[in-house]
Formats: C-alpha cells, sequence, structure tokens
C-alpha cells in the first residue's frame, strides 16, 4: 500500500506564508479535492507536494521516501502534475508533447524506446487524443490541449497525479469522461489523485474525501458529508448554499443562494403563508433584501419547505401529505403575532390547508397588513368546492391587499418600511 | 489515422531528419568550393580539385612536378582561402548553436549573444586583450579567446545574478538586465575606443567582424571550444525541448531546472567567446538562423540543434564571400552583409508563415 503524507508544511512566498501547518495522508486509490477560495493555498499546496516548492517547516513523504532528497527526475516518475495553463514558445506536435512525459525515464544520450511510446500511445488512447497526434499544440483547443497535458502526465507512470483545475476548459462532456478516467484510473491502478476544485459539485460527485482551505490553513478535511456543509461554506466562502443529496447520482449536489452581505437588515418582519413552491422565490428575495422572515404552516417534504429549511427560515412544520392541525395553527398564528405583514401566495387550497387561510384572517382581525397574491385567481386553484374562494374574498372585504406578483409585494413591503423608517 | 500506431508516424517523420543533415551538408561542401573559386583571382574549380589532390600526394610521399602559378594557386587556397572558409563556417555554426541555446532556455525569441549581453561580455575581454597587446604575445589569439571567455561569464553571471528572484530566473528580467548590463559593457568599448590611440584601427575593424585575417591558428582554437560546446548541448537537447514549456513545467517532468540553465548559460557563452574572439562582432547569425530551421524544419532540438549548426556555417560562409567580392578591392566587414542579406528574409519569412512553424513537417 502507498502512502502520500504530508507533515505539518508550512510554505512562503518571499515573507507572506502562503500555507500553515498543513497535514494529511492518502492512501492509495483514494480521490481528494482540494477546495477553497482563490489565494487560500490551493494550488500552493500542489506544488509543494510536487517537490517544486521547498517548505520551511515539515515535509512530504511518499511511501517513506522524502521527496525533497529525491532527485528531480526521481520525483517526475512517481508524482505527475497537470497545471492550470500549459503553453509553448515554439510549436511542438502533441506526439512530441505526449512523449516529454517520458522524460524521468529516458536516460542522458537514449531515444525513446519502443517502450515508451507504446505507453504514450496508451496515454493518448485513454484521453482520447491519438488522432491529435499529428497537429500543433498551439493551435489546439483549451480543452484538446487539457486532455494532451493528461495524456503527458499519465505517461508519467506516476503514482500520484497532481491536477489543478482539471476542467477549467473542458466542455461538459469531456468534464464528465476526463472525471470517469481519473476515478476509474484512481480505483483501478491504484493512483493517488490529488485535484484542485472549484467546482463543488464536481468534487462532491468524484472525490472520496475533501480538503477545505482557507487562508493556508486546513479549515475542514474528511469525507464529502463532512466537509461540504452548509456552515463550512458559509463560513469559508461568505456565500449560502442549499446542499442536497441528488436522487439521481445520489451525492451531494450544491447550489449558492446569495452571499451574507447582500443587504442591511430591513427591521420589518413578514410571514409568508405558502406551499407547493409557490413561496419559495419570494422567501429568496425576501432574505436577500434583509427581511426577517417566518412561514408556516408548511408540510414536511413540500418544495416550500426545503427552500426555507436551507435559508434558515423558522417554519412551523406539519406532518408529510396531513392536514394541518390545531395544535400547528396555534402554532402559526404565534409567530404571526410577532410580525409586520403576513404574504398569503397564489398556491393551491384543499381541505388540508385551508387553515392557512383562517391564520391570515386572523392576523387581519389583530390589525396586521395581510397582502394576497392572486394570480392564477383563486378559483383555478380552489380544491375545495368554493369553499377557499369564499374565505378568500372574505380577505378582501376586511382590508387585504390583492396583487398580482412578487414584485408588487416586494413593492408594498418598501413603502411599509419606508413608512417605518418616517416614524 | 486513428489505427495507425504511433511510433509508426513517429519514425516516419523522424527518417526524414539524416537526410536534412546530409543535405544541409551536401550544400554546404558546394558553397565552400564555390566561395574558394571565388575572389580577387578566379581559380577554377578544376585546379582546385588538382591542388587538394596534389597535396594529398604530397603528404603520402610522393613527389611531383610542380608548375609557378600553381604553387601560387595553392598558396592562395591553402594560406587565405581555406583558413577563411573554414572560419567562417566554424564562428557561423558556433554562433547559430549560441543562438538555439539562448532562444531555448530564455523562451524568447528574440534571445540571441546580443541581447543577453555574452557578446558584448565577450567583445570587451578581447579589447582588453588586443589593446593590452598580449593578443599578439603570451599564447598568441589563444589569450584573445580566453579573456573573451572570461568577461562573457562574467558579464552572464553579473546578468543572471541581476535577475535572479531567489532560486529562480524569470524570463523577464533576465531580458531586461541583458539589455542593461550590454549597454554598459558596450560603453566600456566605447571608452576603450578613445584610449586605444594606434591599436584604434585594429580594435574597430575586429569588433566590425570579419575574417579578412583569417588564419589556421584561429581555426584552430575555434574547433575544440566548438567540437565540445556542442557535443555538451546536444546531450542536453531533450532538457532544452522541454524547457520550452513553463520551467515549473518542466520541473514536473523530471528536468533540474536551475541546473540545465545554468549547463545551457555556460555553454552558450562558451561558443560565443570562441566565435566572438577570432571573429569579431557578427550579427544576426544567432537570431536568424535558427529562427529559419525552426520554420522550415522542426523546433525539436534534436534536428534543430544540428540543423543550425550547419546552416549557421553556410550562411555565414556566404556572407564572408559576398563581403570580399562585392567592392573590390575593398573587403566589407561581414557583419554589414549578414545584417543586409539576413533580416530580409527572416521578414519574408515571418509575414509568409505568420507564426506557424510548418514547412516540411
Amino acid at each position: 500500500m502507498v502512502r502520500l503524507l504530508i507533515k505539518g508544511i508550512e510554505c512562503y512566498y518571499g515573507s507572506i506564508k502562503a500555507l500553515e501547518n498543513v497535514s494529511f495522508s492518502i492512501s492509495d486509490k483514494e480521490f481528494v479535492g482540494i477546495i477553497g477560495p482563490n489565494g487560500s493555498g490551493k494550488t500552493t499546496l500542489l506544488r509543494t507536494i510536487a517537490g517544486v516548492l521547498k517548505p520551511k517547516i515539515g515535509t512530504v513523504l511518499l511511501d517513506d521516501w522524502d521527496i525533497y532528497n529525491l532527485k528531480r527526475f526521481e520525483v517526475a516518475q512517481k508524482i505527475a502534475v497537470v497545471p492550470q495553463i500549459s503553453s509553448t514558445t515554439f510549436n511542438f506536435t502533441v506526439s512530441e508533447v505526449v512523449l516529454m512525459g517520458r522524460n524521468p525515464y529516458i536516460k542522458r544520450l537514449e531515444k525513446e524506446s519502443e517502450r515508451d511510446f507504446d505507453i504514450a500511445e496508451k496515454a493518448m488512447r485513454l484521453t482520447n487524443t491519438l488522432h491529435l497526434a499529428e497537429r500543433f499544440i498551439n493551435e489546439l483547443s483549451g480543452g484538446e490541449r487539457q486532455r494532451v497535458i493528461i495524456a503527458r502526465a499519465l505517461a508519467q507512470e506516476p503514482i500520484v497525479m497532481l491536477l489543478d483545475e482539471p476542467t477549467l476548459h473542458l466542455d461538459i462532456s469531456y468534464q464528465i469522461e476526463i472525471m470517469e478516467l481519473l476515478r476509474k484510473l484512481c480505483k483501478d491502478n491504484g493512483f493517488i489523485i490529488l485535484s484542485v476544485f472549484h467546482d463543488f459539485n464536481l468534487a462532491a460527485r468524484y472525490c472520496d474525501s475533501i480538503i477545505l482551505l482557507d487562508k493556508g490553513k486546513i479549515f475542514s478535511i474528511g469525507s464529502v458529508d463532512k466537509v461540504l456543509t452548509h456552515e463550512n461554506i458559509k463560513k469559508v466562502f461568505n456565500v449560502d448554499v442549499v446542499i442536497k443529496k441528488h436522487p439521481i447520482t445520489n451525492s451531494l449536489y450544491i447550489i449558492p443562494i446569495t452571499t451574507l452581505k447582500a443587504n442591511e437588515p430591513k427591521g420589518i418582519k413578514v410571514h409568508v403563508i405558502c406551499g407547493g413552491g409557490s413561496g419559495a422565490p419570494l422567501m429568496k428575495s425576501l432574505i436577500e433584501m434583509g427581511y426577517s422572515v417566518t412561514t408556516g404552516v408548511l408540510n414536511l417534504l413540500d418544495t416550500d419547505h426545503e427552500v426555507a429549511q436551507s435559508l434558515n427560515i423558522p417554519t412551523v412544520s406539519a406532518a408529510p401529505f396531513s392536514a394541518v392541525t390545531r395544535d400547528e395553527y396555534e402554532a402559526n398564528i404565534k409567530m404571526i403575532e410577532k410580525v409586520d405583514a403576513v404574504i398569503l401566495t397564489a398556491t393551491p387550497f384543499g381541505q388540508g390547508n385551508l387553515m392557512n387561510i383562517l391564520a391570515a384572517d386572523e392576523a387581519l382581525r389583530r390589525g396586521l397588513s395581510v397582502i394576497v397574491i392572486n394570480e392564477p385567481p383563486i378559483e383555478n386553484r380552489d380544491f375545495t368546492n368554493g369553499e377557499a374562494t369564499k374565505l378568500i374574498l372574505k380577505l378582501k372585504e376586511k382590508g387585504a391587499i390583492f396583487v398580482k406578483s412578487d414584485n408588487e409585494v416586494l413593492q408594498i413591503l418598501k413603502e411599509l418600511s419606508m413608512k417605518r423608517l418616517a416614524k | 489515422m486513428l489505427d495507425k500506431r504511433l511510433i509508426d508516424i513517429y519514425k516516419k517523420r523522424r527518417a526524414k531528419w539524416p537526410f536534412i543533415i546530409l543535405s544541409l551538408i551536401i550544400i554546404h561542401f558546394f558553397i565552400i568550393i564555390i566561395s574558394l573559386t571565388i575572389g580577387s583571382t578566379y581559380i577554377p574549380l578544376i585546379q582546385i580539385l588538382e591542388i587538394f589532390f596534389k597535396r594529398i600526394q604530397i603528404i603520402s610521399g610522393i613527389s611531383m612536378q610542380v608548375l609557378d602559378t600553381e604553387k601560387i594557386n595553392e598558396m592562395i587556397i591553402f594560406q587565405v582561402r581555406l583558413p577563411r572558409v573554414l572560419l567562417a563556417s566554424f564562428v557561423g555554426g558556433s554562433l547559430a548553436v549560441a543562438g538555439v541555446v539562448f532562444q531555448g532556455i530564455f523562451k524568447n525569441p528574440m534571445a540571441d549573444p546580443y541581447v543577453i549581453g555574452v557578446s558584448s561580455g565577450a567583445a570587451l575581454g578581447a579589447s582588453f586583450a588586443i589593446i593590452l597587446g598580449i593578443g599578439y604575445t603570451i599564447f598568441g589569439s589563444l589569450t584573445i579567446t580566453i579573456s573573451s571567455f572570461i568577461t562573457a561569464t562574467i558579464s552572464l553571471l553579473i546578468v543572471y545574478n541581476i535577475s535572479r528572484v531567489g532560486s529562480r530566473t524569470p524570463i523577464t528580467t533576465l531580458l531586461l538586465s541583458g539589455i542593461a548590463v550590454g549597454i554598459f559593457l558596450s560603453a566600456i568599448v566605447s571608452f576603450l575606443h578613445i584610449i586605444a590611440g594606434e591599436k584604434l584601427h585594429a580594435l574597430v575593424f575586429w569588433l566590425m567582424g570579419g575574417f579578412s585575417y583569417a588564419e589556421w591558428r584561429d581555426v584552430q582554437i575555434i574547433i575544440p571550444f566548438l567540437c565540445f560546446g556542442f557535443v555538451i548541448i546536444y546531450i542536453f537537447s531533450r532538457d532544452l525541448n522541454i524547457l520550452q514549456l513553463s520551467e515549473e513545467e518542466a520541473a514536473y517532468l523530471g528536468v533540474d531546472v536551475e541546473k540545465a540553465k545554468r549547463n545551457f548559460i555556460i555553454f552558450g557563452s562558451l561558443l560565443t567567446a570562441a566565435a566572438v574572439s577570432v571573429s569579431g562582432l557578427v550579427g544576426f547569425v544567432g537570431l536568424i538562423i535558427p529562427h529559419i530551421m525552426r520554420i522550415l524544419i522542426s523546433p525539436n532540438h534534436y534536428i534543430l540543434l544540428p540543423s543550425s549548426l550547419i546552416a549557421g556555417a553556410s550562411f555565414l560562409v556566404i556572407c564572408d564571400t559576398i563581403a570580399r567580392i562585392i567592392l573590390p578591392p575593398i573587403e566589407l566587414p561581414v557583419g554589414i552583409i549578414t545584417a543586409f542579406s539576413g533580416v530580409p528574409f527572416f521578414i519574408y519569412l515571418l509575414r509568409k508563415t505568420r507564426g506557424k512553424y510548418k514547412f516540411f513537417e
């Protein structure tokens, strides 16, 4: 079993500390991703492991070999690097570039042997670049060139492959193809793969574990679920994300919602009564604009419920596919008591959620502003034989404001907060 | 294409390379012969061959009756034209190879012995030797070569150390400091002109570059430097190929970048110094020939180095021949001809190919 051991490395560029006390170990057949914001030391970490940047403190051991004591060609036989950008001054052909990967094995005064050609050819087949053999490297597209560079790295027959955002220039089809290839090489040939990712989803899908770097230090390390959490990403990247398990790939997928510093808090509290996805965009906009938002009653598994959870909105929840109970109704009213405005979105109404209209009614009775989005009109989404329609129209009589879109809601809330400020 | 084997594609291409070298050698041989016939006295080709044939017989001990006119022609060939043509060949080859090396390690098509201050350094050493008169005393011209090599290497080391950032030498700072140091050294050489006194003429003519006073001694001096330098550089030609990627990538591929650069700098300076010391400042060979060879043949140093060596030799022999016959009885410094003939051709090729390096590929 091969093991790559990074022991307490600390790196400097001049007097600027780029990496601080970074330690971890990777075994063969492990695919590890490095993520982190710009300037967090991702590329520096790769360069250090590749042996071109010597750390001030600490060392890198590969199978008990201290890589800083090895000659360059010995390191190149074990560790291959796929850099982010690769270019040549003078124009070489693709086959010449791939054969450069055999350099660490060819002695001075020797030419490439039959075996070197076989290995280069195999690497080119795997990366689907053999048909480019006689093309000039500088004439290739970004994606083609990237595959050639990966072929060159494979030709080095390494134990460890270090990649710096390998899919940056690739089409989506090649992104998947290259990642699948790397994963296969990792599992079948026992490679150790360490790759920098910008794309969380790609990292989540293909990595066994993830290293999250922040300001040159390891912020979190471990399995994908452990590292890619809402809290970690929020702390390191300052971005709110929704994290879900993808139903098809069964890997995590991450969607950024908004940056935290978006807006000053508005000081106005809003309660959203919604369901079936009708409130999701509005809740997101409200959060982004700095309103404090609550919602309810929502059934678990409802889209709006999931969105509210990922936006960290306090929610009154009901069991999946069940009618709203008396207790939940009370809890909802308790929440409504604390807000300035209640919004009733254009959700379909059935017997199960009729209680939510009553909650809006109660809000009106207590003198709160109630805004009703009635587009599509209630008649089209009434599954209670007219009962819901009756209740909604009653709201209008009692002074609820009827609007047709989320934007109108936001406009009214804006006026409300201005008035509040004026006071 | 897909079922074609990589090795076959490669073999097919490489199979051309010996023929390219062979053709270049044959062309060079003809250029030498033609150059030998041309001059203040025209010596027909047949007679040249006879002279060579007789010389071989004399060496092998067979005595023959020799006519007076033939004797004079033989003198012209062996004492004047042959050393001159050979010296031009070796100087051209050295400068072209030095050009390949400097362009290769600095990854800049504009790098040549002049740009990075090596030629100026070599010129300074040679000027010192000439002015102090030691060029004609202690070890003869070898003193000029040694003194050139010392100052060339020192100037390159100064440039190298100015441009060094930590353990690395970024190309931009290297070129900039090369230009600065070059200008400084040229200023010293100019100063030497003023205090040169009676040696001014010799100094100026030497600096302009030329083979008018070519002697066998000069040829003997440059041969070992060229052979040694070229062999070492050729052994490292794969490193030079890989250095065409970024230095970082070269390191990833197992090249000890700093060591390789150091070797190339030393042997590139050695070739430059040897050439400068026997012929003065001859420009453009190191800039143009590698370019043309890259465009015509391949940027792969396996083939680029030997082809530049021979083509550089041919180029300088042609230029020198033109220099001595174009305005009789005056002989022009060869540097003027290299600039006049080389630059337009270079611009023509550059325009025509628009930076795409392929012709025979």
